[in-house]
């Protein structure tokens, strides 16, 4: 469990960070979303202890992650495939981190079983491609059996079959009751995979809500999709009504306040002939641009509003 | 509700892999550092290139040295270290310096938040690979300085008063400067900031005062951490460099004092940064 309380990080005139909220909770994959320099890395490293919040609070299961007495059994975390010594092999790195906690070679076998880098094992970190640092990564962050693991990035870098592998991973993880917060850019992975996002912008909470909450937010969702053959006088007809309708190319219609039902029977009544009609439901990655679109245009004029 | 309930399970469980005893300790962190210093193969020939120097730069320097030059055994001996020092200094700068330059740091300070134990650990280590790689070196220019290759140098006489405490001061004085290097690696985190500001304090600052003798330059001349060579010399040579200097005088364990300090106040800082500051 995470929970992070009111978290401002500023950097001299900077602020990376800016009074952020939100908690990620066991047996659930929290998405950590925003555009780049949002402050998502920031958040994870404050939360695992590696810099120092401006104020506000980041605790892990109730406790400063500093105050932890085992923090790889508590938190398993992988801020950057390149946190490894290039001239050091993969087993050695791992084997060191595991010395730490008295943690045997066994389990350090074991993950790298898991992650699939026996190949590797003995080769040095250095000549990695950016995909098997990735599963070193993961596989230092899985060394402790955490309860709550921390991911930034987990999938950049992987090839297909690294992407399921991590998408399958990270869902067993939260079904086994763990905490998982992971952040991304691939919106479509995300939204594959995680149950709730947290989406920031400019170091502020934007949004945190359910996936499907989310996608609700966006200009598309609900409104109706209709294609026909006549759109003049079935346009007349919904605009009668009170729906707005946005003619497309090929005779389709996208209809706002109105349902399916609705549009139906209006073609029926103007004799226009319906070849496809549905709800349109909108997509996360749409959902995200709205929001980290006002974000901006927000941050800007108050920018302006302090210079004055 | 599902959720909630293995949630709880997966809080109380113990974890896969973890000793009977769990949690972060200072003899694992020692381990742990231990394996970080040995897995790191430049580490080791690094060590080798320092013995290497020391004895390379013992036979040569044995090779001039002439029996009315007024210079000991021990002085022959111990004459790689002027060389030598600088591989330690580099042992302890690369230990101080790669967590920081290859982002190790992220995984280091991640497994022990604390912190204060990874510096206390790689102060260990650098003293226990020092120390062997000194003695090792010691034994290496003996070695190459004695018997049919030794020319005209005196041989090595303990006798000769100040002589012991010579040669337990080339390991001695070793195990400082890899230390000094440690604590300025770890304080500035950039490995030629580190080896610069290192050798200006235990090599060239000392050798650019010591062309304009005066009070001033001899004062701050005692106040380096080059001072602490003073320990390889023996009680003869200790006695004239006392004669001469215009500043105070220090004799072998003051000037050791010095250096130690240097050491302590380093590390005392660099501690501060790392406990205090963020990890990049």
């Amino acid at each position: 469990m995470i929970e992070v309380e009111a978290l401002t990080k500023r950097y001299g005139s900077t602020t990376a960070v800016d009074g952020l909220t939100f908690t990620a909770r066991p047996g659930t994959v929290t998405g950590f979303l925003g555009p780049n320099g949002a402050g998502k890395s920031t958040t994870m490293r404050v939360v695992v202890g590696l810099e120092r919040a401006t104020s506000g609070t980041a605790r892990v299961d109730g406790r400063r992650y500093a105050d932890l007495p085992a923090p790889l059994h508590a938190v398993g975390v992988m801020l950057d495939a390149r946190s490894v010594h290039p001239g050091r092999t993969a087993y050695k790195h791992l084997l060191a981190m595991a010395q730490t906690h008295g943690i045997g070679r066994a389990r350090v076998q074991e993950v790298i079983a898991q992650t699939g880098l026996e190949p590797a094992a003995h080769r040095r970190a250095g000549t990695f491609s950016l995909g098997m640092g990735q599963r070193l990564g993961i596989a230092g962050a899985l060394l402790g059996d955490p309860a709550t693991l921390v991911l930034d990035e987990p999938v950049n870098g992987l090839d297909p079959d690294g992407v399921l592998w991590v998408r399958r991973l990270v869902r067993e993880l939260a079904a086994e009751g763990r905490t998982v917060l992971l952040s991304s850019h691939l919106m479509h992975e995300l939204a594959l995979c995680a149950d709730r996002v947290v989406i920031i912008g400019r170091g502020r909470l934007l949004a945190d809500a359910t996936v499907q909450d989310v996608v609700d937010r966006s200009e598309r969702a609900g409104t109706v999709r209709v294609r026909t053959t006549d759109p003049e006088p079935l346009t007349r007809e919904l605009l009668a009504t009170g729906a707005q309708v946005t003619p497309q190319d090929g005779g389709v219609l996208q209809v706002r306040g109105a349902t399916v039902d609705e549009v139906g029977t209006a073609a029926r009544r103007c004799g226009a002939t319906v070849l496809e009609l549905g709800t349109e439901s909108g997509s996360l990655e749409e959902a995200y641009l709205q929001l980290t679109g006002d974000a901006v245009e927000y941050r800007t004029a108050d920018t302006r509003e302090g210079a004055r | 509700m599902t959720t909630l309930t293995s949630g709880s399970r997966a809080a109380a469980r113990t974890p896969r892999g973890a000793p009977a005893r769990p949690g972060v300790r200072f003899a694992r962190v020692l381990v742990a550092e231990w394996t970080k210093l040995t897995s790191v193969p430049s580490n080791p020939w690094l060590a080798l290139g320092t013995v290497v120097a020391a004895a390379g730069t013992a036979y040569g320097l044995g090779l001039f040295v002439r029996p009315d030059d007024g210079r000991s055994g021990s002085w022959v001996v111990v004459s790689g270290f002027v060389l030598a020092q600088l591989g330690f200094l580099v042992l302890g700068a690369v230990v101080g310096t790669s967590e920081h330059t290859t982002g190790t740091a992220r995984t280091t300070f991640t497994a022990v938040p604390r912190r204060l134990p990874v510096l206390g650990a790689q102060a260990v280590v650098t003293a226990v690979a020092a120390g062997v790689t000194a003695a090792v070196a010691l034994g290496a220019s003996y070695l190459a300085t004695t018997g049919p290759r030794a020319g005209d140098a005196p041989a090595l006489d303990l006798a000769v008063p100040g002589t012991t405490r010579a040669l337990v001061g080339f390991v001695v004085v070793a195990v400082a400067v890899s230390l000094l290097g440690l604590g300025l690696g770890a304080l500035l985190r950039r490995p030629a900031d580190a080896l610069v500001t290192g050798v200006l304090l235990v090599f060239l600052l000392d050798l650019t005062l010591s062309g304009n003798p005066g009070p001033v330059t001899d004062t701050v001349r005692a106040l380096l951490p080059s001072a602490g060579t003073r320990l390889l010399e023996d009680d003869a040579a200790v006695a004239v460099l006392d004669a001469a200097t215009r500043g105070p005088e220090l004799g072998a364990w003051g000037g050791a004092a010095v250096l130690g300090a240097w050491v302590v106040v380093v590390l005392g800082a660099a501690a501060y940064r790392l406990v205090r500051h963020d990890v990049r």
